[in-house]
């Protein structure tokens, strides 16, 4: 809506004011980074596109960017299911509902870099738990994290134990504001569930499940912590994220035009996989 | 009314805020304080000595951060590359002296440091182009710990103590494989690190490898060289074809634990486990002997620990200095001594302490420090050199291609060790 | 639907609900249950399974009592203090932003938003040294602003009240300004009350994004009296010698008191809101 010229301003200037002093400076200066290098003595020398040339001249880049998109492929609508599938079945009083919704908020409090080292020793091949009962249940033990085949998947189902709870808060929200009304009506229409959820549920969740959807792409092509805890990109590379190279990059290799040019790709493919994200759940009236 | 009220409290705020951070750094500047940045020991083993420098010097004040061990390098590299006067003193891992002296990260201590007072052992690890960057600290040894009740079970031979009759990894195999039963999830050997070079640089170098060129800048023909090749087959069968180690084992923090609890008949760990397993598991009977060599080489152990360096851009040159001179006093070492037991490379430390060195595992770490350590290659490098290597050993384990992991290896550490020549 | 349909539809959906709540609490149960052991026994009966795994023979209390005495509670109350000024100013500067893009036009809007987006996509390890440094200049290194004000401004959140704010159909807003009220008033009078899950859901993102919070305290704030709980947590992992026992007891303390926001605000998640009823 339309209002005098300074309203917007006051209600947004706190927030600009602090994601200008402590984001937009950074990230500006990290992209200008990018073009730079540094000698080992320190002194910053201009690079040009040198280390994205050498980014894109190396084979093991373009490995990384395949594990990244195929990991974030699937993560991606697997966690948003999963996340839509406990907000639906959170919703309903059943009896203890509140003890079920906390018990699928608990992997929440974990940090993501307890959650690593938790599962790391829970899925350790000959220390962990998990084998361990595998071993007693007569199934051989399995490699999980150790092996070049289930290691990513792997690293999908243990992000999606510490997100789906994380993410279902948002779409619960989400679902309780859709009235009751709407639901009942399309019932008594003799609707089936599925149908109900399609035609009902569905459009009115677009604006949780456009924010759920873009925040969870943000944070996955953004994650690195159990590859850097647990497989350091291995098998294999087989979870060499390019969030981990780029982080290597800076603190292995101290390389530090290199890390930063990378970052600024991740973030160029994030805004446009957001963009397109955003799309697809734009609302009816054409604002998104 | 209310939309000025709220911009008068914001450009308001902003002035007090600055106006109490220019009071808070005024302040700041009028006393002495020393920023350490110290490893996250726990505090019983960091306080008792930074204590012992503030009874000595009241005037120096200390504020220490002790760092998670995950974390040490990364932060350092951050608080490094701001190139600030912060922090004044850290703790340095031995082998990247050369890499943060090469980057003007540490100032020379020859002026401060009587250098006839420690072993060679210890100089060599903190020298860097022929001066002292990093002060010794304490250094460090690995041994073979073996599960004496889990030989007699096997009827099985202990190994001998005696370092002239050492074993050899052959001979290891063959007793582990008799100890080994992998549907159990017990075996008969382990790694303590099985991925850090820190651990295995010495299986290569003891069938005359060499890990890096003299220079430090080349590693192609020297870590693919045919001694690490044979070395890491060598190796990778403990895993693949003779199954005696734990494959996937690459956490050193639950190796130990793996011995411990009687999973491992034998393992080659830091002296430090000693201690572990004394008081977590106090029923477990376990002897110490010589870590193991190839029968045609020659044995050879590392070593290698944490040194302590000075940020050449501190602001407090002479107090720096002093915590440096404070450190390397006999007494302090004497205290981290009995915190801590790394092996000492204050010459006195010898004397002083001499009744904590009559134990079995003391006997055979000194030995090795005198006869057989060789400490990592020194290189402006290492950091690269070493991250590196360990996803090499790592996908070696789980059965790479030994030559083709090492070459590529190699090469991915030349185009990175690149940046330091000239 | 037939009743025997039902009943089976209701055994389905606790049957679900058992076994996903089984599979998330598992871990946590063997986190916490490990804290109870000595340190000895925590990894004895891990690599086989028996009884011995899932219930402790021996419980002790030794491990809290070791990390009572040492940094854990004070880098509880730095945590607890840092992660609820964050969620208070956060709340205020997020939302008010969050209504800005939601309700009003303004010029150069759409790039804006865009911006606002980009600010949590750029990887946090490569803005930590700008970040430092800047932190250096105001003086603010070692201190608590260094913790809580980079994080207080957070386009995940603005985002978030955004997509909330803009369900609200725009003739209410055209009937309380018909009525003479300021936007202040409309922002806080109507939007905020009724916005009840939101604000419980941006506050527990806040708080977990903040007790979780690790690598910047290290970076920027790390001396003893303002260390932060992961950081407390981290320390019993050291490279020659794990204290697993203090590890699994201040991890299980960290998780025992995240989860109390998550329960307190639970409620909001139960009351129903009903815009459309209002009109």
């Amino acid at each position: 809506m339309k209002t005098r010229w300074w309203v917007p301003f006051a209600f947004l200037s706190p927030m600009l004011i602090g994601l200008a002093l402590f984001r937009f400076a950074p990230i500006f200066i990290a992209v200008i980074g990018s073009f730079f290098g540094q000698t080992i003595r320190g002194e910053t020398i201009f690079k040009g596109l040198a280390n994205y040339v050498d980014l894109f001249e190396d084979q093991s880049f373009w490995a990384s960017i395949r594990t990244t998109l195929v990991f974030n492929l699937i993560i991606n609508p697997f966690q948003v299911v999963c996340a839509m599938c406990l907000a639906l079945l959170a919703r309903r009083p059943t009896r203890f509902v509140d003890v079920f919704r906390a018990s699928f908020l608990m992997p929440m409090t974990t940090s993501i870099a307890l959650t690593s080292v938790l599962w790391g020793i829970l899925l350790d091949p000959s220390m962990g738990p998990v084998n361990g009962f595998l071993r007693w249940a007569g199934v051989p033990a399995q490699g999980f994290f150790r092996s070049g085949e289930q290691a990513i998947a792997t690293l999908i189902l243990v992000c999606t134990w510490k997100g789906a709870g994380y993410w279902m808060v948002f779409l619960l929200a989400g679902l309780l504001a859709i009235p009751k009304e709407l639901d009942e009506a399309a019932s008594i229409d003799g609707a089936s569930p599925w149908q109900r959820f399609r035609y009902v549920t569905l459009p009115m969740m677009r604006r949780p499940l456009a924010f759920v959807l873009v925040a969870d792409t943000a944070i996955n092509f953004l994650l690195f912590a159990p590859v850097y805890v647990i497989t350091h990109g291995g098998p294999n590379g087989a979870t060499h994220l390019l969030m981990f190279e780029a982080y290597q990059s800076a603190f292995a290799f101290l390389n530090h035009g290199r890390s930063l040019a990378i970052s600024t790709i991740i973030l160029a493919i994030v805004l446009v996989i957001a963009a397109f994200e955003l799309r697809l759940f734009r609302h009816k009236e054409g604002e998104p | 009314m209310t939309k000025l009220t709220r911009r008068q409290v914001v450009t308001g705020s902003l002035a007090l805020g600055a106006g109490a951070t220019l009071g808070a750094n005024i302040a700041r500047a009028q006393e002495l304080t020393l920023k350490v940045v110290w490893m996250g020991w726990p505090d019983g083993q960091v306080d008792p000595l930074m204590n012992e420098f503030q009874r000595r010097n009241p005037r120096i004040k200390l504020a220490v951060e002790k760092i998670p061990f995950t974390q040490i390098f990364q932060t350092l590299e951050v608080r490094l590359n701001a190139r600030t006067g912060d922090p004044d003193i850290y703790i340095c891992d031995s082998p990247l002296t050369a890499s943060y002296a090469s980057r003007g990260h540490l100032m020379e201590l020859d002026q401060i440091i009587d250098k006839s007072r420690f072993t060679s052992g210890g100089l060599a690890a903190g020298t860097y182009n022929g001066k002292l960057f990093s002060a010794p600290f304490g250094s460090s040894m690995q041994v073979l710990y073996y599960n004496k009740a889990m030989f007699k079970a096997a009827g099985v031979a202990e190994p001998a103590a005696d370092p002239a009759k050492r074993w050899t990894w052959e001979q290891l195999v063959e007793a582990a494989r008799k100890l080994s039963k992998p549907a159990e999830n017990l075996w008969g050997f382990a790694f303590e690190q099985s991925e850090r070079p820190y651990q295995l640089l010495p299986l290569g170098q003891s069938l005359g490898g060499k890990a890096l060129s003299e220079d430090g800048f080349k590693a192609s023909g020297f870590i693919d060289g045919p001694a690490f090749v044979e070395a890491y087959g060598f190796m990778q069968k403990m895993y693949t074809e003779w199954k005696v180690s734990p494959p996937g084992q690459f956490d050193p923090a639950t190796t130990p634990e793996l011995f411990g609890s009687g999973r491992t008949a034998m393992m080659v760990a830091g002296t430090f486990n000693n201690d572990t397993f004394k008081s977590r598991y106090p029923n477990l009977e376990f002897g110490v002997a010589p870590m193991p060599y190839f029968a045609k080489g020659k044995p050879v152990t590392p070593t290698g620990a944490w040194h302590i360096g000075v940020n050449p851009r501190t602001t407090h040159k002479e107090a720096s200095a002093t915590f440096i001179r404070e450190m390397m006093s006999e007494d302090i070492h004497s205290i981290w001594f009995k915190l801590r037991p790394y092996p000492p490379v204050l010459k006195s430390i010898f004397q002083r302490e001499a009744a904590a060195f009559n134990t079995e595992l003391w006997k055979v770490a000194l030995a090795e420090l005198d006869t057989t350590a060789v400490p990592r290659p020194a290189t402006p490098g290492f950091r690269e050199y070493e991250d590196v290597l360990r996803v090499a050993l790592r996908d070696i384990q789980t059965g790479a291609n030994v030559q083709q992991a090492l070459s590529q290896a190699a090469q991915r550490i030349d185009r990175e060790l690149a940046k330091y020549r000239g | 639907m037939a009743p025997a349909q039902m009943r089976l539809m209701v055994f389905m959906r606790y049957a679900a609900l058992i076994a996903i709540a089984v599979t998330l609490l598992a871990p946590i149960y063997w986190l916490l249950m490990s804290s109870f052991r000595p340190a000895g026994d925590i990894f004895r009966f891990a690599g086989q399974f028996s009884i011995d795994t899932l219930v402790p023979t021996t419980l002790t209390l030794e491990n809290y009592r070791a990390i009572w005495d040492g940094p854990f509670p004070r880098a509880v109350f730095n945590s607890l203090f840092v992660s609820l000024v964050t969620v208070a100013l956060g709340l205020l500067v997020n939302s008010l932003a969050g209504f800005a893009f939601a309700v009003f036009e303004f010029p150069f809007k759409r790039t804006l938003f865009v911006a606002v987006l980009l600010s949590f996509m750029m990887p946090f390890e490569s803005i930590v040294i700008p970040l430092y440094v800047l932190m250096g200049w105001l003086g603010w290194v070692n201190t608590y602003a260094a913790l809580i004000m980079p994080d207080v401004a957070s386009g995940l959140i603005v985002f978030l009240f955004r997509q909330f704010f803009a369900a609200v159909p725009k003739e209410i807003y055209e009937a309380a300004r018909i009525d003479g009220a300021s936007w202040w008033q409309i922002y806080r009078r109507m939007t905020m009350p009724l916005s009840g899950p939101t604000i419980a859901t941006a506050s527990l993102m806040m708080f977990i994004h903040q007790w979780d919070a690790f690598f910047w305290p290290l970076v920027a704030a790390s001396t003893q009296d303002l260390i932060v709980v992961q950081v407390a947590i981290a320390r019993n992992m050291t490279l020659e010698q794990s204290n697993w026992g203090s590890l699994f007891a201040s991890a299980s303390s960290a998780v025992l008191v995240a989860l109390v926001p998550f329960l307190a605000l639970q409620r909001y998640y139960i009351r129903v809101v009903t815009l459309n009823a209002e009109r």
